[in-house]
């Protein structure tokens, strides 16, 4: 099978896509998709991150901008003539056809004689598990066998890039995350360029060497999953990436302090005096009395306790208004479902990840100590971090 | 140039049908309105052109005139008759019934009968022997003690009587109409109606509130097509009473005028005038699906 | 039924729901009813007023007596020789305009489509003298022509089938995902490729419908029969016309000409009746 060796890489050089009609779905997007890497297009729907793959399977024409697969320029060729497999949400698997012949199909379409075709669906039906179903049709096979079999369609033709677009989005939830994980294990073995779309950053920060995140068809960030949750370029990636998200208040910074709300948080480093949007993760709180003394501490009010059984998220309003910037609002509704309408009064809301054992009482007062370094400024006018 | 890589096959292979369709259905369309603005008698004669005076004889001419209303009585009567008993029909089985199936099948099993075969029947069933001879339909009344509505059908001097030719037209196509309406009424989701009924509705009311809004197209789609069958007819009535002009309509008047009396012209004027009757709503019609499908 | 509440009046509706429903089916069958037992009379026994009466003696005189007929049996040997191959040809084009019209589109199908689809909503009469003159032209009509003008009549049965079987096939494709088509092409299939390979396996639905459809009406066609063909090559229906027009034709004889005449369309309907439906369907546009 493919070796890392072979792997080549897609470039992508200032990709535009528009429809007709107008809907410009991808702007000057560009992208270097290393051989062998496995990277991870996401966003919230609508975003252009399928359009991209599609663009770079050739399905979808590029208006302006080049695409490359390898050194070569691949932005006129039609599907046929790219040498890349593509795995569909739908898996697309030909109904008609013994799973066999699915296998078998792009080889036969690529003119591979029929020994060598049978060795190689041979080769990777046993290595997928698949040998067992080689004679049943699609509508016989259960989801996660037809995921399968759509991954063995592309692995069996040793193409030059995987492109997947959301595979396992049919899938219920736990068959889902062993195929993550086999997934996982399949890259390592292969070392195929691997180009992957989900809406789902859990999804994206597992599976990804690096992930690409996306909105409304321009690239916001593209780096590894760590520096993409650690340092989020503006306040959609850093309210999109990560759950829950990411909690943002207006604050103001003067003299190396944070005050909103009737806090005062000491900064680190020499930040500007100015007017901010403060963000801060979930995770960067903890119980005061369990904390290092020397942090900084808030005292608040639970509205709401959510268990998750080996930890509890502690929900609390803050006496200053909801940040609401366009940004923020896009990526949390993709990531969750609607839930502003219940707030209290238009407040700031705050979710705070405790231990499951943290003594919490609705309506009690509670004491949080609060890691400085993990809080972010954004420009409240053009949301980029700071 | 990747485009016409792209999509180039396809039109190629669509290619033979588009030129046969555009020769057989415009060209000759054309042609035919071409025609119509001579004065082409004979066979093969060559021909002057006249402008719109063939047109402006018809509109003089009393047998045209009285063959559109015919048209106008038989589409009246058909239409409206075989929206009413598809629609009946429709509502009978549209809660499912034991043997639906059967049923289904025998109300639409005329639709797979030529006209020819359903006139040369219906012209017996028709008959209106007197007396002893009473015969058809006619018979069928006296059986049951209704003689006194016996008729004498088409073959009455009434302006009406045409409208006895729409019995087996709707005989024929009213099944049509049902499993239309069957089909609108089914794509109706259980849950929308469950809905309603939870929501306090009898089912009287679920189907005037919840159905019968869902129905307009079936409505539309039904009279398009019975509209633009009853202005084709020609078969049905030519072999009912090819010589009764009590039932003449347009179709028939042009195949009087063009393949009997060899007056090509009138015939492609008559035509032409069918053609505008029938593009007036179905332009509309295709129009419209293609919109609402565009939408979905 | 299954089990659901019902309302103390719903015996009374459903007992009057059947009476209905078989007051209807003597209504459709009357007609079947009176050709049935008047063409099984012996020809003794037929009479005109006695139409709705059992025969005494069964009989199949009457079926004999036309079956020697060249109008029926020449009729129907023609009408055979028209109808499968146009609507087997009619029908493989529309297969491939279909799929075209609804995964492989080229620039403007939106305006073809609707254009072709014009086509099966015209009065035939508005085409009717170009065609004749067009037809004779090409010595495809009438007497000019070695088959009696039957080749004509099936070239126009294809033609002037293409805009229904296109439509179903339109419709049918439109139903397959986009995905598994642009997965043929990305596993390598370009367009004829992904027709035979892919689309085509999964039609054969479509072409049940498509051909009985086309089949059907190629069959009952009076209109283009009666002005392309001469006696040899007269299609069963303008043989019955004829016949059954004839004032001195015997009742029976005319019933029995009629059943025959109307038996391959109405086998077809009575097996294949659920593609019969779906075809029914198509020709409302709505899939």
């Amino acid at each position: 099978m493919t070796m890392t060796s072979d792997a080549v890489g897609i470039r992508l050089d200032r990709v535009t896509k528009r429809f007709r009609g107008g809907v410009t779905a991808v702007r000057e997007v560009s992208l270097d998709v290393q051989p062998g890497e496995f990277l991870v297009l996401v966003g919230p729907s609508g975003c252009g991150k399928s359009t991209i793959l599609r663009m770079i399977a050739g399905l979808e024409e590029v208006t302006e901008g080049r695409i490359y697969v390898g050194e070569k320029d691949v932005t006129n060729q039609l599907p046929q003539q790219r040498d890349v497999a593509m795995v569909f949400q739908s898996y697309a698997l030909y109904p008609r056809m013994s799973v066999r012949r699915n296998l078998g199909f792009g080889l036969r379409m690529r003119r591979v004689p029929r020994a060598e075709r049978e060795r190689r669906v041979a080769e990777v039906a046993q290595s997928l598990g698949l040998e067992h179903l080689l004679d049943r049709r699609p509508a016989a096979l259960s989801g996660g066998q037809r995921q399968r079999v759509a991954m063995g369609r592309a692995i069996v033709r040793e193409p030059k890039a995987f492109l997947m677009d959301e595979p396992l989005s049919n899938l219920d939830a736990k068959l889902r995350v062993s195929m993550r994980a086999q997934l996982s294990t399949l890259h390592q073995r292969l070392g195929t360029t691997t180009v992957y779309v989900t809406h789902d950053q859990v999804e994206a920060m597992t599976l990804g060497q690096r992930v690409a995140v996306l909105r409304d068809g321009v690239l916001q960030q593209c780096d590894t999953p760590q520096e993409v949750f650690r340092r989020p370029v503006n306040l959609f990636v850093a309210a999109f990436i990560g759950s829950p998200s990411m909690n943002f208040v207006a604050a103001e910074v003067t003299g190396g302090q944070a005050k909103f709300a009737g806090f005062t948080i000491p900064l680190p480093g020499e930040p500007a005096d100015g007017q901010v949007v403060l963000g801060v993760r979930p995770t960067a709180f903890s119980l005061a009395t369990d904390a290092n003394r020397d942090l900084p501490t808030m005292t608040i009010q639970p509205r709401l306790v959510e268990e998750l059984g080996d930890e509890r998220y502690v929900i609390f309003d803050l006496d200053a208004p909801r940040v609401d910037t366009e940004a923020t609002r896009a990526a949390v509704e993709a990531q969750t479902a609607e839930d502003a309408l219940l707030l209290p009064e238009n407040k700031a809301q705050f979710t705070a990840r405790l231990p499951a054992d943290a003594p919490v009482t609705i309506g009690e007062p509670l004491t949080l100590a609060i890691d400085p370094h993990r809080v972010h400024l954004f420009d409240p006018q053009t949301g980029l971090a700071r | 140039m990747r485009r016409i890589r792209a999509w180039g096959p396809g039109f190629l292979l669509v290619l033979p049908s588009l030129i046969l369709l555009g020769i057989f259905v415009y060209g000759f369309l054309g042609w035919n309105v071409r025609v119509s603005f001579t004065d082409w008698m004979q066979f093969g004669e060559t021909s002057g052109f006249v402008g719109l005076q063939r047109y402006s004889e018809l509109a003089e001419n009393e047998v045209w005139w009285r063959d559109v209303r015919h048209l106008l009585v038989f589409t009246l009567v058909f239409v409206v008759g075989s929206l009413l008993f598809g629609f009946f029909m429709a509502l009978l089985l549209e809660k499912g019934v034991r043997g639906e199936n059967f049923f289904r099948s025998v109300y639409l099993f005329p639709m797979a009968i030529s006209f020819i075969a359903v006139a040369i029947v219906w012209r017996w069933l028709l008959d209106n022997g007197s007396g002893v001879n009473t015969a058809g339909i006619n018979k069928l009344f006296a059986y049951i003690g209704l003689e006194s509505i016996r008729s004498d059908w088409h073959k009455t001097d009434s302006g009406w009587a045409v409208a006895a030719v729409a019995l087996p037209a709707g005989w024929a196509l009213s099944g049509y109409v049902m499993a239309l309406f069957l089909a609108g009424m089914r794509g109706v989701p259980d849950e929308l109606r469950e809905a309603a009924r939870v929501d306090g509705a009898r089912e009287p009311a679920v189907f005037w509130h919840v159905v019968r809004p869902m129905l307009w197209p079936v409505i539309m789609s039904a009279l398009v097509i019975l509209a633009h069958i009853s202005l084709k007819t020609f078969d049905l009535i030519y072999a009912i009473d090819l010589r009764s002009p009590r039932i003449e309509t347009p179709a028939v008047y042009m195949w009087f005028q063009t393949f009997q009396a060899n007056f090509y012209a009138r015939g492609a004027a008559v035509a032409t005038l069918l053609l505008l009757g029938v593009a007036v709503f179905i332009v509309p019609y295709i129009w419209y699906s293609l919109k609402t499908e565009r939408r979905r | 039924m299954n089990g659901k509440l019902r309302s103390p009046w719903s015996p009374y509706v459903n007992t009057a729901r059947y009476v209905l429903l078989f007051a209807l089916v003597c209504f459709f069958l009357m007609p079947i009813y009176a050709m049935l037992v008047t063409a099984l009379k012996a020809p003794a026994e037929v009479s005109v007023p006695g139409m709705w009466e059992l025969p005494e003696r069964w009989s199949f005189e009457s079926f004999q007596a036309v079956w020697d007929r060249p109008e029926i049996r020449q009729g129907l040997v023609n009408s055979v020789m028209l109808a499968v191959p146009a609507s087997v040809i009619s029908s493989i084009l529309g297969a491939a305009n279909g799929f075209v019209l609804s995964k492989w589109r080229f620039p403007g199908a939106d305006i073809v489509f609707p254009l072709i689809l014009f086509g099966m909503f015209i009065p035939y009469q508005a085409v009717l003298i170009p065609l004749t003159r067009f037809m004779t032209d090409l010595n495809l009509r009438g007497g000019n022509d070695p088959t009696n003008g039957l080749l004509g009549l099936t070239l126009i049965h294809i033609v002037y089938g293409l805009p229904i079987t296109t439509l179903i096939f339109r419709t049918y494709f439109a139903g397959i995902s986009d995905e598994i088509i642009e997965s043929s092409q990305v596993d390598g299939a370009g367009m004829l490729r992904t027709f035979f390979f892919v689309a085509l396996p999964v039609a054969p639905p479509a072409f049940a419908v498509s051909m009985i459809w086309q089949f059907t009406s190629a069959w009952n066609d009076f209109l283009f029969g009666f002005v392309m063909t001469s006696q040899q090559g007269w299609p069963v229906t303008i043989g019955l016309n004829n016949i059954a027009n004839v004032q001195t034709i015997p009742f029976n004889e005319a019933m029995a000409s009629a059943l025959l005449a109307s038996l391959p369309t109405l086998l077809v309907y009575i097996i294949l009746g659920r593609f019969f439906m779906r075809g029914l369907m198509a020709g409302a546009l709505k899939g």
